[in-house]
């Protein structure tokens, strides 16, 4: 039987309409805005000035703290301004200006496709180089990638997980990755679980990807009877459910083992990585590529088919020349969406630039983002039976409109991962989600006072 | 494209609407509607009529001019309570003792507590029991099923199954063996139409077409009914085992009355049912034993009305004490 995640779960239509548009690369264009807040954890501190001359894959902002990551100048040219900039959310954030002028690389980097499969042997060095690239998870929270791979004391991982469910719809771009650079894929998994200490390696699929399922099999049997250090990597085909993608939701499908409330996964020995991250990791380790590029799906049902695409982009580039690049922002389209449809963040500002993470631009037309009318809650429970934490959405509404923060903590509102299955589900148009969320970073305050 | 759209995530939405779900209930009542209307004849449509208009009208009424509140009635529940009210009546009750039933289901069970949602005990039902201890007579005034395909236009008055078994068993030393009438019962009949009862009650395979419905469309899920269908095959085979001579057969007692239609439309009613699985399963129990007790031991012939209201009591208790299971909190 196939796996899946035990508790609740939706089934929206995963409209993967641009699965088949080959990753094209964007061309550079004439100015680059960096930002030095590409990660979770504290904002990096730029390290260049204006007049300064940087080439690409230099460093330009170094980490501010143990969560924070270093980031580093995807064009050559020189430093026109380090300042405020909005982002995508319309907020300011320091962001290093840079006009491009040629494409000059920094010594040392492999840009040739030549595969790399032999894994050094110093773990240390691994974890440095990772560090060093700033690598950050790229399924969606941006956590720095090193952190992870280091399991505090005393704490041992028992199963790498390389989450290639992409169970947002919409998005294709961890799919295309894995029909076009599997085995990099495989080597970056190869690498992680030896810095792991050898635990065997998952790489969960949902079954709607079967070109993917097929890759990546291929790859891991080629590199297991070509190359050594490649034992105990699997592919494990899963149930197409969201948010299967969801971190906790991956390890209980995956390993059977549930995180406990407010726990990290390590804790059940789990590490999850996922497999946009896994390339990333190989070419920081193996071709010493800092993490510059990443794929990103230019899609939407209001979009023609020609319009649909997949872009390897550099961060730094303005959303709107990306737009344009790709056809123009359709007449049609009412949000336009960096994400997935159902985590996503809606864009207040097509100036703000590519980050690390940047997986889409999506565009929704009003008639299917347009959410109905309020109405009273039905008591159909149907937001329960969606929500894969098995909390009960209907009651901590009620209670966060009431302000009862005992009660929204004893009913584990802490515990919400804001995968939108709640508001997706209600068929009353309560702001499930909107609502429990303000309420879960109130709870989280009291209980981080408290402590 | 002049301005973007800010807001939120999620950004899609289901196309599942309250008045989609509504709708979809309506459509699952349609067969017995249908049946209802073809062996009643003329007098069941009237019920019918003047139960769905005069909801509407109450709620209509209600919200415009007492609350002076948008008006919901849009929103379809209204028009499921008046046909749950009417298939709950007998196709000869007069049309203001409908409409005092609906004031009753729509004003007092549904608007004083606050609309949609708020109510504690099922509408349609209150409507029904309110009008049965007030007007037993009508209320119990059983008409053979002889409508628009029957032949017999004399329609005659009789007691439905369960009443002819109450009032057999009524009298000292009676045994349902000696029953001709319990014993001629026939088992087809009942599941398809020719039994004396509610308008609704009288063909269990239409409930159970609708049951089927409402289960495919994913309006419901099958817990609930199934834990009342279950308790009662499981107490009646009990107590028919132990002494055939004086209770009723389990297929009896799942075929006849309202007991189909209370557990697969009323019980199951989302505002006055429990929100976990758990207490679903609990409350649908508690109302398999409270109409079989009613049954064998009460005064009155049928139970599964007052069971379901008095199990939409116990439900705040039930959605207090059962919650859903939590994830990595085993």
């Amino acid at each position: 039987m196939m796996k899946t995640f035990s508790i609740g779960g939706i089934h929206p239509n995963d409209s993967k309409i641009s699965k088949d548009c080959k990753i094209e690369v964007l061309p550079v264009p004439s100015k680059v805005f960096i930002s030095v807040a590409q990660h979770l954890g504290a904002p990096a501190t730029p390290i260049v000035k204006a007049g300064d001359q940087v080439k690409v894959g230099q460093v330009i902002a170094e980490p501010a703290g143990f969560i924070s990551a270093y980031v580093h100048s995807s064009v050559s040219g020189t430093v026109k301004s380090v300042g405020p900039r909005k982002d995508l959310a319309g907020n300011n954030m320091t962001h290093i200006e840079i006009d491009v002028e040629g494409d000059e690389w920094v010594e040392g980097v492999d840009l040739t496709d030549t595969l790399v499969t032999a894994i050094p042997e110093d773990n240390k060095a691994i974890l440095e180089k990772i560090k060093l690239c700033g690598v950050v998870g790229l399924g969606g929270a941006t956590f720095p990638a090193h952190v992870k791979l280091c399991p505090p004391p005393g704490k041992k991982a028992d199963c790498l997980i390389l989450n290639g469910a992409e169970c947002e719809p919409y998005l294709t771009s961890d799919y295309r990755i894995m029909l076009e650079r599997s085995k990099e894929i495989v080597v970056g998994a190869a690498i992680m679980k030896q810095v792991l200490g050898g635990c065997p390696a998952v790489i969960g699929i949902e079954e709607n990807k079967p070109e993917a399922i097929k890759a990546m099999t291929a790859a891991v049997a080629e590199l297991q009877k070509s190359a050594k250090g490649y034992d105990g990597i699997s592919v494990m085909t899963l149930k197409k459910k969201y948010p299967q993608g969801g971190e906790k939701q991956l390890i209980d499908a995956v390993m059977d083992r549930q995180v406990k409330s407010m726990g990290l996964p390590i804790d059940v020995g789990a590490v999850v990585q996922n497999v946009a991250t896994s390339l990333a990791v190989y070419e920081a380790v193996q071709k010493n590529i800092p993490l510059i590029t990443n794929v990103m799906t230019i899609t939407g049902d209001c979009l023609p088919m020609e319009k649909q695409h997949n872009y390897k982009f550099r961060i730094g580039m303005p959303l709107s020349y990306i737009a344009e690049y790709a056809g123009g922002i359709p007449e049609a389209a009412a949000k336009v969406i960096s994400g997935g449809p159902m985590m996503g963040k809606a864009i207040a500002n097509m100036d703000a630039t590519t980050v690390k993470g940047s997986s889409s631009l999506l565009y929704l037309t009003a008639e299917q983002t347009v959410r109905g009318e309020e109405s009273p809650c039905i008591r159909c429970g149907r937001c329960a039976e969606a929500c894969p934490m098995g909390l009960e959405p209907f009651l901590l509404q009620k209670y966060a409109r009431n302000n009862m923060m005992d009660e929204l903590e004893d009913n584990a509102v802490q515990d919400c991962i804001e995968c939108g299955c709640c508001l997706y589900s209600c068929p009353a148009n309560i702001p499930l989600l909107d609502i429990i969320r303000i309420a879960k970073g109130d709870v989280i305050r009291i209980i981080r006072t408290r402590k | 494209m002049d301005k973007l759209i800010v807001s939120p995530s999620p950004h899609l939405h289901t196309k599942t609407s309250t008045k989609s779900l509504m709708r979809d209930v309506v459509i699952a009542l349609m067969p017995a509607v249908i049946v209802s209307v073809l062996f009643y004849g003329w007098s069941e449509l009237l019920v019918l009529s003047t139960s769905v208009a005069s909801c509407l009208l109450v709620e209509l009424f209600i919200t415009k001019f007492l609350l002076k509140k948008p008006c919901t009635i849009t929103d379809c529940s209204a028009l499921v309570t008046g046909i749950l009210l009417a298939l709950n009546l007998p196709s000869t009750t007069p049309w203001w003792i409908v409409f005092i039933g609906s004031v009753v289901a729509i004003g007092v069970a549904k608007m004083t507590f606050g609309g949609l949602g708020q109510n504690i005990f099922n509408p349609a039902l209150v409507g029904r029991v309110f009008l049965l201890i007030s007007f037993p007579a009508q209320m119990t005034n059983w008409t053979r099923p002889e409508g628009f395909v029957g032949g017999n236009l004399d329609a005659m008055t009789g007691a439905t199954p369960l009443g002819a078994v109450k009032e057999h068993l009524g009298t000292e030393g009676a045994s349902l063996t000696g029953m001709t009438e319990y014993a001629d019962m026939n088992y087809f009949d009942m599941l398809f139409y020719n039994i004396g009862g509610s308008a609704g009650e009288i063909s269990a395979l239409a409930i159970l077409l609708g049951f089927a419905y409402l289960l495919f469309r994913g309006v419901i899920k099958p817990y609930i009914t199934l834990s009342i269908i279950l308790t009662v095959a499981v107490f009646s085979g009990i107590f028919w085992i132990a002494d055939p001579s004086q209770y009723t057969d389990p297929l009896f007692n799942l075929l006849t009355g309202g007991l189909l239609l209370g557990a697969v439309f009323m019980a199951t009613d989302y505002v006055t049912s429990p929100m976990s699985k758990t207490g679903g399963i609990i409350f649908g129990v508690g109302i398999g034993v409270i109409t079989m007790l009613i049954r064998y031991f009460g005064a009155y012939p049928e139970g599964v009305s007052f069971a379901i209201l008095i199990m939409n009591s116990v439900v705040p208790l039930l959605n207090k004490w059962f919650h859903t299971k939590k994830y990595g909190r085993a």
